[in-house]
């Protein structure tokens, strides 16, 4: 068994080597674009069980978002969604003998949560601007400005961690226990690592709505004060 | 442990390449879909809001058209009942009208009728009663009776004035003497009356009329001297036909 810290670097293409997390997340993307252009080829006004399931994980997605950030879901379903199902099929995609889930590999969560820190600076900026987004670091004074850069650095670090810790944890014991136990007695934890996979995926799309919409609030203009009887 | 950034470069440009086909392929068409039909449920709503909005229009008017109608149909039977009244109370007067006056008409000639009957009535019986009373003298026509009629003719004549007993007295066709019966045994007596009333000798014919009763009577071409019981009787028939 190999060490899930290293990478397998299966060719190398000019200066650049692509590794099996790469060529992994290749195919799942393929699988991820031609199931969802297949499933979304004939979507009607009167839906069939196929499309009511689809809008069932799109409309369910919307009220995740507004729950939680209280804001319109357009801007931010395509992307919490998209990173929800990657990181949901990589998770799982550790059920295929062979694979291995990119997400066990920490360039992989490494860049999901580079993508979430570029994009609570993206979103910031395109709901506040510029200033606005940098306003969000003074919040709640500015005392707290140090803070807040670093928690911004930390909170991308401690997802992308957590997300490889309990990815690669899960492969890594289910890998021991193979080697040891044979092939039937992994597969309780196997399940319990596609509920990890879940959770997993879950917290942190969760997470990097939260940290966009957090950004975004913090960087709106404070509401004016509830008038007092005297001011009326 | 290794960490590769081209590996960290390429699955971040691999996500983001996902995040961009899954936007074009999967979320933005399902959520148009979505939207499209909250479009069409929005719109089948407001139509059917109109359509009802309209529909309660329509019965409003209805309703209100109904009431005109019927309030129409008060008005128009109160007309008619007002219109019939009045021709009732029209016909009414004019029939009470006719009927007074073809009452009063009637009474007009029920009086009439009466009045007339009673003359008819009153003549008849004065007729009857004549009749009697010719009946009854003609049983009293007798010598006696015949005498005093002559002295009364006597008397008439002397009252003529002397011109006309003249007259009467030179007339070529001579005077009828008429009685009712056959004068016999007092003709000459009567002729010797009658010659001695007019101081001359007129020249006399005897002549019978049975409608006299009793009496005697001179008549000329242009005269006559009326004394029987038939003038007395005439005279008495005209005295009660005036007084009828």
């Amino acid at each position: 068994m190999m060490s899930p810290l290293n990478s397998v670097v299966l060719y190398q293409l000019g200066p650049i080597p692509i590794t099996q997390a790469v060529v992994t997340t290749w195919g799942i993307m393929i699988v991820l674009v031609v199931g969802a252009f297949l499933l979304t080829r004939r979507l009607d006004l009167v839906p069939t069980r196929r499309q009511a399931a689809l809008e069932l994980v799109v409309v369910t997605l919307d009220s995740q978002i507004t729950e939680t950030s209280g804001a319109r879901p357009g801007p931010y379903r395509s992307f919490i969604g998209t990173l929800f199902l990657f990181i949901l099929v990589a998770n799982w995609s550790s059920l295929i003998p062979g694979v291995e889930p990119p997400t066990a590999h920490l360039e992989t969560d490494a860049a999901l949560a580079a993508l979430v820190f570029v994009s609570v600076i993206w979103f910031g900026i395109v709901g506040d601007g510029v200033g606005g987004y940098l306003k969000s670091f003074a919040a709640p004074n500015p005392v707290m400005i140090p803070l807040n850069i670093l928690q911004s650095l930390t909170r991308v670090f401690s997802m992308f961690v957590r997300l490889f810790g309990n990815v690669m944890s899960g492969v890594f014991v289910i890998g021991i226990v193979a080697s040891l136990a044979g092939l039937l007695v992994p597969i309780p934890l196997m399940a319990l690592d596609l509920l990890t996979g879940l959770v997993q995926a879950y917290i942190f799309a969760v997470l990097a709505l939260v940290f966009i919409s957090s950004t975004i609030k913090d960087g709106q203009p404070e509401a004016p004060e509830t008038p007092t009887k005297k001011e009326i | 442990m290794t960490f590769d950034l081209w590996a960290l470069g390429l699955q971040a440009a691999n996500v983001l390449i996902l995040v961009w086909l899954m936007q074009r392929v999967f979320w933005r068409p399902v959520a148009a879909a979505i939207a499209t039909r909250q479009d069409t449920v929005n719109a089948i709503t407001q139509t059917a809001k109109a359509t009802q909005a309209k529909a309660e229009a329509a019965l409003a008017e209805a309703t209100q058209a109904r009431d005109g109608i019927a309030a129409e149909r008060v008005k128009a039977l109160d007309a008619a009942r007002s219109e019939a009244e009045t021709a009732a109370k029209t016909i009414l007067t004019e029939a009470q009208k006719k009927a007074e006056t073809l009452l009063a008409t009637a009474k007009t000639q029920i009086e009439k009728d009466t009045a007339a009957a009673r003359k008819a009535n009153a003549a008849e019986a004065s007729d009857l009663s004549l009749v009697i009373a010719a009946r009854l003298l003609d049983r009293l026509n007798g010598p006696a009776i015949q005498s005093a009629f002559l002295s009364q003719l006597v008397d008439a004549i002397a009252e003529l004035p002397e011109a006309e007993q003249a007259t009467l007295t030179d007339t070529p066709t001579g005077i009828e003497v008429v009685t009712a019966k056959d004068a016999g045994a007092l003709r000459a007596e009567i002729e010797q009356a009658v010659q001695s009333a007019f101081k001359g000798k007129p020249k006399l014919r005897f002549v019978t009329d049975p409608d006299l009763i009793g009496g005697i009577e001179l008549r000329g071409p242009h005269f006559s001297l009326r004394n029987s019981w038939q003038a007395d009787l005439s005279t008495i028939r005209k005295a009660l036909s005036d007084a009828g």
